[in-house]
Formats: structure tokens, sequence, C-alpha cells
């Protein structure tokens, strides 16, 4: 492609731009009115955002959301990443039936596999509550790990397990010093992930938790019916908090390289060679 | 001098394919050994077996009179220089090369002592923190050395570990391998699939070919004395003939009988001859051995490559009518077609169809513009029998022009001692054609349908070489024979003498120069 | 390094707990008559029968394929363009703008909907056009970002070689571009068209509660009216359905790639 864009192709994509973040201005700037209204600034004040830490129901639900998804996050990128070492290995047959039920959840529609979820869990006569959601945040983040670890095994050299083998290592030992450290970067992106779907989970939430657990998607849900502007000073949280997150996620590694960059040229500059 | 390893009949099979059929081997201490053959004669297979990433399906492997089938690899007094090096990249230099050492637990000063040591046997002083992700190919190949030397093997396998470099550096690292391995006195076997590397470093070369040994040999016999045409051809460069033994200390090939110092095979044997390029002379004409023409000189630095031709291929000759265009100009159209007659095959007839008879015939339409108009008329009625027949091709304004096809039955030329066929017809163009055609070697084998074929298994044969006497910037009408012919007998010729292309020579070398070997089962 | 074969086992018996149970539960409860017990087990087509015979609920399926239909247009028509014009911006701003569209999606759902609440008060639109604005908030990224990476992954000597054969801008995009980045248009289908058909909370939140999809009728059999076998029937409708789109999708994806070769 030419790098160039014409005025009105960069209008077009600013307007879709400001369609992305119309709504989230409007809910952070909301939050700080000092009225009830939902459409007319009368002031500024942080009554919302007092309210909304003093109100328990919230403060549950962001601490069921956080706990719910650091346990899912844990559990599902140690399981997904053993799984996806295992499957490297397996015969192809194994590997492709696996990845076709892993497509399952993944491709069929959130409601379908909650219902499922929620159908096992009580014909199990297991009661619905916290833990029966964690087990399906849990279920749901495993193919996602597995789906982030698995092509940085395939693009793995083969000669580096052998090399750690050859000089001396266990296959447990070349698993730890050598597999595992190549694979981190899909490790990670997988937790990343499992974090962030567990933490946005609303609909598999929805059908597997029980009375008094709600994360921050249900009680979002269950509480728009009346106008309640605790919840864009929740919402405009959120928004900080994530923003927050990302920026330091993509900032910090480009500081990180343009450092290295200057060690390794001034590496370089010491040796004199290439 | 000590055996080292033994490898003993091992069998290899992936999913049923048969990749080593029975390997026998005897490797001796401090040996430089090497494993030569093209991609998939079981070469790295082998080397991978002895290193203990694969389990022979047959056979032992010896190591110091101990079979070490069961042994796993990272228990093997045996370390591994991998083709693609397989550093490990979250390691410095320093790091890498210490890995083995410090998954033995030795005291740490003793790893660093080693790694040192290492370090400056490779060259690498200086580089020790440094990224391996950040190094050329030339050092990473250091490294890779280092860290396998380092924990002291017995042997040292190499798997295509010069072939990531470029030329210059590979020539480099070729010496600088040998001088480690003579200063550390161990084994190494190395594979490769390139001669060169495997006739300078080696003390021992093993020519291996589908899972199987064709030679055993240090660089000097398998070069001089290679077993069968394969390994001739593997190892250096070489002219391979076609002969027959007819005694001893004489063989004959292309109808004449040469002197040679080989014996002992049977009366009138076939056999393979080679001849190495740079053993044949060059001299004036009828002094030599036999004559030829020279067909290519190829500059190659320190000396020519010299092609000479000396007997020629099946050829056969047709007669191409140049004619007046006879183009048809259609004035109220504004629109000018033309198109030739053409001979062909009545075994083509069934299989033809309309855009072949127009790029046969080389039939075309265009405007007083010049510009192009398409067919949209072909008509012809075609047998599966010799004679004449009618062809007319039109626009869509109507402009016509009709041609003959003549069917007839090719007249073939048969050479019986080259198993050849060759054919060809005879065929219209007009002056301007011949002009016009910016490939006229292929255009003069499409218009003359030359086709030529191996009669043992029908194969097709390539036409090598068009022959023909015109000036084709400058051709009027007339008749003019054009000559189509394959691959003659052509010899390889090393010669720092100056020669020209279509040059006349004799050639000429001495008996021992012949190297006859046996024909491949 | 065979051995580690055996580290996905305990996983594929996971996978079989708890993957393949819960949809094999669905098809258990969708076939079996009122009752909600595993034990009572009668088989029955009772569920379908009652799914197909009455008027509604066709007519919400209906509505719920037409919705997701016209989103799926409406996203290619609006995010194919702009997929288009991130990928003919200088690299940097390429990556800048990918980032931009990405950052909302971070944003839970739920409240991204909420916001929409407020900011529709300001207008008069009916229920549906609200629910459309919702649903086309959610889905046009993804429509994007896919349309995008396949744009992104036409080699540029593609497009120059179509210029030096002398095809303008317009026939360039039409032969060359085009054809090259329907497979992320399909990949995109799939990601809006999907959800789409089983969205329920954003009709709920924004159609408020007039405008019923099958997504809420499933929701509503199973929290509020606890009718368990009819909801799993409705789901395996749906999924039904879903799965016949999928399959039409990917075949025409790979008529696609051989009419490519």
């Amino acid at each position: 492609m030419e790098h160039k864009t014409k005025i009105h192709e960069r209008i077009y994509a600013a307007l879709i731009l400001a369609f992305f973040y119309l709504p989230i201005i409007y809910v952070v700037f909301f939050s700080f009115n000092q009225s009830k209204s939902l459409t007319k600034f009368t002031g500024f004040s942080l009554q919302w955002y007092e309210k909304m830490f003093a109100d328990r129901m919230i403060m549950s639900a962001i601490g069921y959301t956080v706990l719910c998804a650091v346990i899912a996050t844990f559990v599902s990128t140690i399981v997904g990443t053993v799984t996806a070492i295992g499957l490297s290995k397996s015969k192809r047959v194994l590997r492709e039936a696996v990845n076709q039920v892993n497509n399952l959840p993944m491709l069929n529609p959130d409601i379908v596999t909650a219902i499922g979820f929620m159908l096992f869990f009580t014909s199990l006569k297991i009661k619905t509550g916290f833990v029966t959601m964690v087990l399906a945040h849990i279920a749901f983040c495993i193919p996602y790990v597995i789906l982030s670890v698995m092509p940085k095994l395939r693009t793995l050299d083969p000669n580096l397990a052998e090399a750690a083998l050859d000089l001396g290592c266990t296959p447990m030992q070349a698993l730890w010093k050598v597999i595992i450290p190549q694979i981190k970067p899909g490790i990670v992106s997988g937790a990343l992930v499992a974090f962030t779907m567990s933490f946005d989970d609303f609909v598999i939430s929805l059908f597997t938790t029980g009375p008094g657990v709600s994360n921050i998607s249900i009680y979002v849900y269950g509480a728009v019916k009346r106008v309640n502007p605790t919840i864009n000073a929740l919402s405009a949280i959120l928004v900080f908090v994530i923003t927050a997150v990302l920026i330091i996620v993509n900032v910090v590694p480009m500081i990180r390289e343009r450092r290295n960059a200057k060690n390794v040229n001034a590496a370089e500059l010491e040796t004199g060679v290439n | 001098m000590k055996k080292l390893i033994q490898v003993k009949n091992v069998v290899k099979t992936f999913d049923k394919q048969v990749v080593l059929k029975g390997i026998s081997l005897d490797i001796e201490e401090n040996e430089f050994v090497t494993l030569l053959g093209p991609s998939g004669c079981g070469k790295t297979t082998l080397l991978r077996i002895i290193a203990g990433f694969l389990d022979p399906d047959e056979g032992h492997v010896i190591m110091d009179g101990e079979d070490i089938a069961k042994i796993p690899a990272y228990q093997r007094d045996v370390n591994t220089v991998f083709q693609h090096y397989a550093l490990f990249p979250h390691l410095n230099v320093y790091e890498n090369i210490a890995f083995g050492l410090k998954i033995k637990k030795q005291p740490k000063d003793i790893i660093d002592q080693k790694v040192r040591r290492m370090i400056s046997l490779v060259g690498l002083e200086g580089f020790e923190q440094r990224d391996v992700t950040r190094l050329s190919g030339g050092q990473q190949q250091r490294v890779a050395i280092a860290r396998a030397l380092v924990n002291e093997p017995k042997v040292l396998l190499l798997d295509e570990s010069l072939s990531a470099l470029d030329k210059n550096l590979r020539k480099e690292m070729q010496l600088e391998l040998k001088q480690i391995q003579k200063e550390v006195g161990i084994t190494f076997i190395f594979v490769t699939h390139d001669q060169e590397e495997a006739l300078t470093m080696s003390d021992k070369i093993v020519i291996m070919k589908d899972g199987e040994i064709e030679q055993i040999g240090t660089p000097t016999e398998v070069y001089n004395e290679p077993v069968n045409e394969y390994c001739a051809r593997f190892v250096g460069d070489s002219n391979i003939i076609d002969g027959i033994m007819k005694k001893d200390r004489l063989v004959s090939f292309d109808d004449n009988d040469y002197e040679c110092v080989d014996y002992g095979f049977s009366e009138n044997e076939e056999v393979d001859i080679m001849l190495r390029p740079e053993d044949i002379n060059i001299t004036p004409r009828n002094k030599g051995l036999l004559n030829g023409e020279v067909k290519s000189v190829l500059f190659k630095g320190i000396h020519n490559e010299v092609i000479v031709e000396t007997s020629s291929g099946t050829s056969k000759t047709v007669i191409m009518h140049v004619t007046k265009s006879h183009d048809i100009k259609n004035e109220e159209a504004h629109e000018t077609i033309s198109a030739k007659n053409f001979f062909m095959d009545p075994e083509d007839v069934p299989t033809l169809t309309s855009s072949e008879v127009i790029t046969r015939a080389n039939a075309q339409a265009w405007t007083d513009e010049e510009e192009e108009v398409s067919l949209t008329k072909v008509d012809f009625n075609v047998k599966e029998e010799e004679g004449v027949y009618q062809c007319t091709f039109g626009t869509e304004k109507g402009t016509e022009i009709t041609i003959n096809i003549n069917v007839v039955k090719p007249a073939a030329i048969e050479d019986k001692e080259n198993e050849e066929v060759i054919q060809a017809f005879d065929f219209y163009r007009d002056a301007d054609e011949i002009k016009e055609s910016v490939a006229l070697d292929t255009d003069l084998i499409l218009w003359a349908d030359a086709y030529a074929w191996n009669t043992e298994d029908d194969s097709r044969v390539e036409i090598w070489d068009v022959k023909y006497d015109f000036d084709d910037e400058n051709i009027t009408e007339g008749d003019y024979p054009v000559t189509f012919s394959t691959q003659g007998r052509e010899l390889k010729i090393e010669t720092t003498q100056f020669i020209k292309e279509g040059e006349r020579i004799g050639l000429w070398w001495k008996p021992e120069d012949i190297h006859v070997m046996r024909k491949m089962r | 390094m065979k051995s580690f074969s055996k580290m996905a086992y305990p996983y594929v018996v996971w996978m079989c707990v708890m993957i393949i149970a819960p949809m094999l539960m669905i098809v258990f409860y969708a076939f079996s008559a009122k009752g909600n017990d595993l034990l009572a087990f009668q088989f029955t087509f009772e569920n379908f029968a009652r799914f197909f015979s009455d008027t509604i609920f066709p007519s919400v399926l209906w509505r719920s394929l037409k919705m997701a239909f016209v989103t799926t247009a409406l996203c290619i028509l609006l995010g194919y363009p702009t997929a288009y014009i991130f990928a003919k911006m200088k690299p940097n701003n390429q990556a800048i703008m990918i980032l931009l569209v990405t950052l909302p999606m971070w944003i839970n759902v739920l409240v991204r909907t909420y916001a929409w609440r407020g900011l529709l008060g300001y207008v008069d639109l009916s229920s549906e056009m609200r629910v459309y604005v919702g649903m086309i908030y959610n889905f046009l990224p993804f429509m994007i970002l896919e349309v995008y990476t396949s744009l992104s992954k036409i080699d540029p000597n593609l497009i120059v070689a179509s210029h030096d054969l002398g095809a303008d801008d317009g026939e360039t995009f039409r032969r060359v571009i085009l054809p090259l980045s329907l497979p992320g248009v399909v990949s995109g289908i799939t990601l809006v068209f999907l959800p789409a058909v089983s969205s329920f909370f954003i009709p709920k939140l924004l159609g408020g509660g007039q405008y019923v999809l099958i997504g809420n009728l499933i929701e509503n059999y199973f929290i509020t009216s606890g009718d368990w076998n009819f909801g799993s029937a409705i789901s395996l409708i749906m999924a039904v359905i879903i799965l016949i789109s999928m399959f039409v999708m990917r075949k025409m994806d790979y008529s696609n790639k051989e009419a490519g070769d």
C-alpha cells in the first residue's frame, strides 16, 4: 500500500474512532456529575465515587471479580501450558482431537456454553456459587492459553531440546531450563488473555454463579434498571485502571528495548567487532 | 589405532520408509570422519542414532566395547554441534558454553576455568556477555563448537554445521575445524552434502546413498578410485561415459578403443568410464586420441571450463520456406488478416484445438491502426489420415483467410546407438515473422514441431541445438535448411589454455587417467 | 521427550468432563420431557414441536437472524473502509490506530453498553435502532481488526506489480486487494454474526425490555421460568442454525481459495 491517505479518509477514520470513544468519555464525564441526571451536567462532584466505595454490593462484586480472575488465570495458565507441551509431543490424532474440542467453547455462543455448565453443575447436584463460577472460568480460559502457547512451541527449534539433552540435561531439566524460558512470551500472553476473559466475563458467570455471588458484569446488569450514577463511577474507575495498565504494558517494553539498544551499541563500541 | 565406535547393521524406518538399510561402520579414535551424501541419504539419521536422539530399529552402536543403545542421550560421552547451532537464545555466550558443566554441577571455579579456555580456543574473547542472537553466523558456530567441546566428549558430532555460512567463511571454518580437531585430539563425525568440505577436512569419507554406504575411503581414494558412477559424480567434477571393457587394460566408447590401467572385468562387460576434466589435455586436431568441437568456454577464475563435443547427437534437417507475406486486406472493415500453411502429424489430429491451429498457422488479424483483432472464426475439418485440408480463419467483421493444413506422417530419424528418435516438419513463414521473433531457436522448434524421444523408455529428449545458416535480421524469400539435434557426447575439460568457441581441437589423456567402474546395480 | 506426551492426558480427561459433558447435557435436556432430572429420562420431541407450532418463537428466531444479518452487513460496510484507510497509513500510525481500536475492547462489555443507555437518552430512537447502535458498537472492532490483518498481510509488491501491468487504482483494488482481503472479511463475519445471533444483554439493556431476541428467550427459560428442557431445545435450535451458517461460510471461503489458486 502507498502510505498516503486523503483528507476525507482521515475524517472518516476519526469519526469511527469517535464513535468508539464517545460512550467512554461520556461515562467518565458524568461520573463527576453533581446531580442524578444522565443527560444534564449540573456541576462537579465526587459524591458518586464516595457512594460507590461505601456500597458493599459493589465492593464485593469487585472482590469476587478479581479473586475469580486471579484463580482462573493461575490455574488455566499452568494447566494450559502443561497441556500444550504435552500435545506438542503427542500424536497428531490426539492433538487434532483436542484442538477440535477446544474450539467448541470458542465457536459456540457464550450462552450455549453457559447453560451447558449450568445444566452440568445442577445435574450433578453441585450447588452453584463462587466455586462453580471459578470452575467454569478455568474451563473456558484453558483453550485460550493452549492457543497462545502452541504456536510458540511449534516455532521452537526442535534441536534446542535435543541440545539440552546432548549437554547432559534430563528431560525434566530440559523442560525447565530451555523449553519454558523459550515459550515464556506465549505463556504470558495466554495468562493475560485468560485474565481479561475472566475479568470481563458476563454470560458464563451469570449462569454458573449462585445467589449472593456477583461479579462486576452481573452487578451492572442487575443495577441498570434504575438510574444509578454509581455505575458511572465504577465504569470510570475501570476505564482509568485499564488505560493505566495498557499504557504500562505498551510503553514499558518500548523503553526497555530502547535501553537495550543503547547498551548493545555501547558494547559494540567497546569491543569494536560486529 | 583403537576402534572407538562400531556401528553394526543399523536399520531405521520412519513411517514404513526404510531410511537406514543395515549400516555397518567402524570409527577409530582421533579420526575426522565425514558422512557424505545428498539430503535424504540417511546420514543425519545415522548421526542422530549415534547421538542418542533416535533408537535404531535393529543393530547396535558400540562405544568403547559397550552397547550404548539403552543409554539416553544425556548420559552419552558424545556432544553435538547442530545444523542451526541450537544456541539457547535466553542465555548469553558464556552461559551457553557453561550450560553442560552447570548441569553436571561442577564447581564454579572449574566451570569458569574450562569456559575461558574454550572461549580462547574458538577465539571469542571479549564476547562472553554478548547475546547469542546478536552474533554473526560464524560466531554462533564457534559458540556451538565451544559449548559441545567444553564437556570433553569422546566424540563430537557435527550436523551440516557449516552449511548456514557463506562461502568464504565456510572455507575459513573448514581449516579451523580441522585445527581444533587436531588440538583437542578427539574423534569428529561430520555430516555434509558438500564434497569439497569432505575432501578438505576428513581422514575418512563415508559416501552414502539411499540408506546404504557406497564407499569408505580416504579423500584421495574416493577422489581417484570411486567405486561407481554415483561416487564419481558426488566427489569432484567428472565426465562419466558409458563404455565397454574389451579386455584387461582396453576400454571402448563411441566406437573407439582406449588404453587404460584397469583390469579384472569380464570380457565385453558394460562399464562406466570416469575422466576428470583436469586430466584431459588439448592438442591440435588429429594429434590426440579423439577430435571435437568447442561448444562453450566458461571463465572460472584460475581455469577455463571448456565443453567439447566429440560426437553429435541425433539430428533432423527440415526446410524452412520463407515466403512473401500474403496478408488479406479487408478495405471495408479496415482490417488485415494473415495465416500460414503448416504440416502436422496425423497422430496429433485427435487432440487438435482451435487455439493450437491458430498458433501453428500463426494466424492473426489487425486493424489499420495496428490494433490486434481477435479471431472469432476458426473452421477446420482435419481427418486422421494423410492429405491436404483447408482451414479458414475469420474476424467478427468478416475478414477471412484460408490456408492448407498438410497432414503427413513425419519422417523421423532414429539413432540406434543413442536410442533416440527425432522428428520435425518443413514449415512456411514470411520474412517479417522471422525478423520479429524474440526467441528464434524456441520459435523454430515450435514452428517445425520438432520433437525427440528416447526409444527405450519413450521419455522426452530435449532438443539441444538448433543450427541454421541464414542471417535472421536480413532474411529474404527462399528455402533454408534448419537442423535440430539432441545432445551428443560432450566432455568437460578444465584448462588454463585460451581457446575459442567453435574451434576444432584434439583431445589427449594418459591411460592411467581413465578410471573404469562397474555399472551400478 | 516422548514422555512429555503424558502431560496432555489430565487435560483430555478434564476436557471430556468440562466441555463435552455440558454440551451433551444440553442435547439430553432438549430431548427429554419436562422435569429437570437426569434419572427420570423420557425421550421426546415435544420441546421442538412446541417451538415451531407457536407463532411467537419462530418470529423471534427470524428477528434474531435478521438482526444479526443486518448487523454483519453494516459492520462490513463501515469496517472495511476503516481497515482499508488504516492499512494505507504510515506504519507507525497504523499501530496507533489499531491500539486505539483495541483499547475500548478491554473495558467490560456491560459497562460500555450501559454507557450507551445514557448517551441514547439525548436522541429519540426506536428500540430497534437503539439495539442496532449497541450491536454495531460492540462488534465493529472485530470486523475492522480482521479485515485490517488480512489487508496488512498483502505484499506491497503485488500492488506495484498490478500498477506495472497497467491496472489503475480502481482495478487494482477490485482485482488484487479485494480478493486477497476476503479471508479477513469471512473471519470477520464469523466473529460478528455468531455472537450477534445469540446476544441477549444488548437488546435487554438498550431495547428497554420490549425488544426480545432468541438469546433473551433462552435467558428467560433458564433464569426466570426455570423450564430448562424447553430452554435447551431453543439453544440447540440456535446452535444448529449457527453451525449451518458457519459451514456455509467456510465452504464459501474454500471455494474462494480454490478459485484464487
